[in-house]
């Protein structure tokens, strides 16, 4: 009998054209093949579980082989990064809570208001391609496919595959990853003390003063940048009534959407009273300015990078160092002001394309361990 | 129960879910210089060297749609890519008289790193970006020499799930007669 008879060959040709098939309806969101990877997921589950379980030691035993003295180098990198960081961390409290009222007096979104669920990661990609992680919680715990991924560095990804108590977490590294971010510019030199106060009685956020900007100070740009109001500066009205200085992060604040058409004009951001307290004033011209894009990933050896920027006149040239931040929206998966890295490279394109921004990441993906699931979902899908 | 048993689709399930449950957990972690082994595709093409194209192509498609069940990628990708290279792989032994394990294992390694550099570039035919990169080619070494080392252990499964029994196995390929 021929090796190759019709039959064979046909038999051949059905598999090759049902995995065509299955490739077609996947890319095209068929929610048979949806329901497909549910069903087996179920399936599969137990005997997956019951692996970990039998496996675990095997894997510790081969993470202390072979990973021993690169934990131990890092470990000791850390505690000094430890030990810089607490003092950084005690004012960053006060700045995070002042900026969180300033958001929340402005009615702006906060990552604050959002309930979130913390995860342990229990699984790796089991794929060459594909970037990955496995979660400890799922549907139970109240999370759905699109929901944010964080950790205390910034964007770590988003829920792609949920089951009652487990989930599946594409990376922002993924080729198929995609979110709008806002990329913020920040000036080499900025204002340390830009500050204004005023005792005007308003309640509106954008007005013209008769103020001025009394003392500007030219210093190396920080980590975040920061407009310092300093209540005790001297001004040309009276009534100052606030004795100490506060700093507020505005990184996550979108000026843009504050006074779209105030270039150059003092905006007042003022408490919700009528009454007489102190306000701050703020002078737009000295703040960063937010320009929009998509993130995208490319793949574990290739930088993330963000594409169809807009351009904006008052934002000029992106500059290496812009930070990138998730810009929000109704038809986005994350909330605005995810921090999701920083502009390391700036490739210009011919003709109307733009250009292209490559972005390091401020979370070390390669190395997840906990992980926060933001129970946030868009007002087009969901209630935030 | 016996009979149901020496099915040959149901062989392949009983050693593909394991097999999957392995390759999604310790194989996930347990990284030879950041690569995952792929034992998924070399059980795909043992099961070529094994029983030959037709049954490398089934157990190929079989393991690859299991293993496209479990990753974000599209579904039926690696069913087509492992279905080609268990096809493959048969289509090579065919041409052999005899099997050594050696002849085996360097089968399987060539295959496998072929199948590696094809998947990315089906991939993007389709339109997922992203996998072809330089890193592919540490990629195809690494999985190439550990899918011709695990042959020693992957084609007497496969040979078993595939039911080949050993007077099938010690006599030439039916190519060898045509």
């Amino acid at each position: 009998m021929p090796v190759y008879s019709v039959s064979r060959r046909r038999a051949i040709a059905l598999l090759a054209l049902s995995s065509i098939l299955l490739i077609t309806l996947d890319l095209q969101g068929n929610s048979v093949v949806h329901g497909l990877r549910n069903i087996f997921s179920t399936i599969f589950e137990p005997v997956q579980s019951s692996t970990r379980v039998i496996t675990r030691p095997l894997e510790n035993a081969w993470r202390g082989m072979t990973h021993y003295g690169e934990l131990e180098t890092e470990n000791e990198r850390l505690q000094d990064q430890l030990d810089q960081q607490e003092g950084a961390f005690i004012a960053a409290l006060a700045t995070v809570r002042d900026a969180q009222e300033l958001l929340a007096l402005n009615g702006i979104d906060n990552l604050a208001d959002i309930s979130s669920v913390t995860a342990q990661v229990v699984g790796g990609t089991p794929s060459n391609y594909s970037q990955t992680i496995e979660i400890n919680q799922g549907s139970d715990r109240g999370l759905r496919v699109g929901m944010p991924v964080v950790n205390a560095a910034g964007l770590v990804g988003r829920i792609t595959w949920v089951d009652n108590n487990r989930s599946l977490v594409l990376l922002s590294n993924d080729s198929l990853y995609a979110i709008p971010v806002q990329v913020v510019n920040q000036p080499d030199m900025v204002p340390a003390t830009t500050t204004t106060t005023t005792t005007t009685p308003t309640t509106t956020t954008t007005s013209t003063s008769t103020t001025s900007t009394s003392t500007t100070t030219l210093a190396p740009v920080a980590p975040l940048v920061t407009a310092v109001v300093d209540p005790n500066a001297p001004t040309t009205t009276p009534a100052i009534s606030t004795a100490t200085s506060t700093t507020i992060d505005f990184s996550g604040v979108d000026f843009g959407a504050l006074a779209p058409t105030t270039t150059g004009v003092i905006v007042t951001i003022a408490p919700g009273t009528t009454a007489g307290g102190p306000t701050t004033t703020i002078n737009l011209d000295d703040l960063p300015v937010a320009e929009t894009g998509i993130f995208r990933g490319r793949g574990i050896d290739n930088a993330p990078v963000v594409e169809f920027i807009d351009q904006n006149s008052r934002f000029g040239e992106v500059q290496v160092g812009a930070l990138v931040i998730t810009s929000g929206g109704s038809q986005s998966l994350a909330p605005r002001g995810i921090v999701v890295g920083r502009v390391i490279k700036i490739v210009q394109r011919t003709g109307t394309s733009g250009a292209v921004l490559e972005v390091r990441l401020t979370a070390k993906l390669t190395a997840l361990n906990f992980v926060r699931v933001l129970l946030y979902q868009p007002v087009a899908t969901g209630t935030p | 129960m016996i009979d149901f048993v020496n099915r040959p689709l149901v062989r392949l399930l009983l050693v593909g879910i394991p097999a999957l449950a392995l390759q999604t957990t310790f194989f996930a972690e347990v990284k030879i210089f950041g690569v995952v082994l792929q034992i998924m595709l070399a059980l795909s093409i043992a099961a070529g060297l094994a029983g030959g194209s037709e049954n490398g192509a089934l157990a190929g498609f079989v393991f690859g749609l299991m293993f496209d069940l479990v990753v974000t990628s599209p579904l039926g990708l690696s069913a087509l890519v492992f279905g080609a290279a268990g096809w493959g792989a048969g289509y090579l032994h065919s041409r052999a008289i005899e099997n050594p394990k050696w002849l085996n294992a360097v089968a399987l390694g060539l295959v496998s790193g072929l199948a590696t550099f094809v998947m990315p570039v089906v991939a993007n035919w389709i339109g997922v970006e992203g996998w072809l990169s330089s890193r592919l080619t540490k990629v195809i070494v690494v999985v190439s020499i550990s899918n011709a080392l695990l042959s020693f252990i992957a084609v007497p499964i496969a040979r078993w799930s595939l039911a080949v029994r050993r007077n099938q196995r010690l006599a030439p390929p039916a190519e060898a007669f045509l």
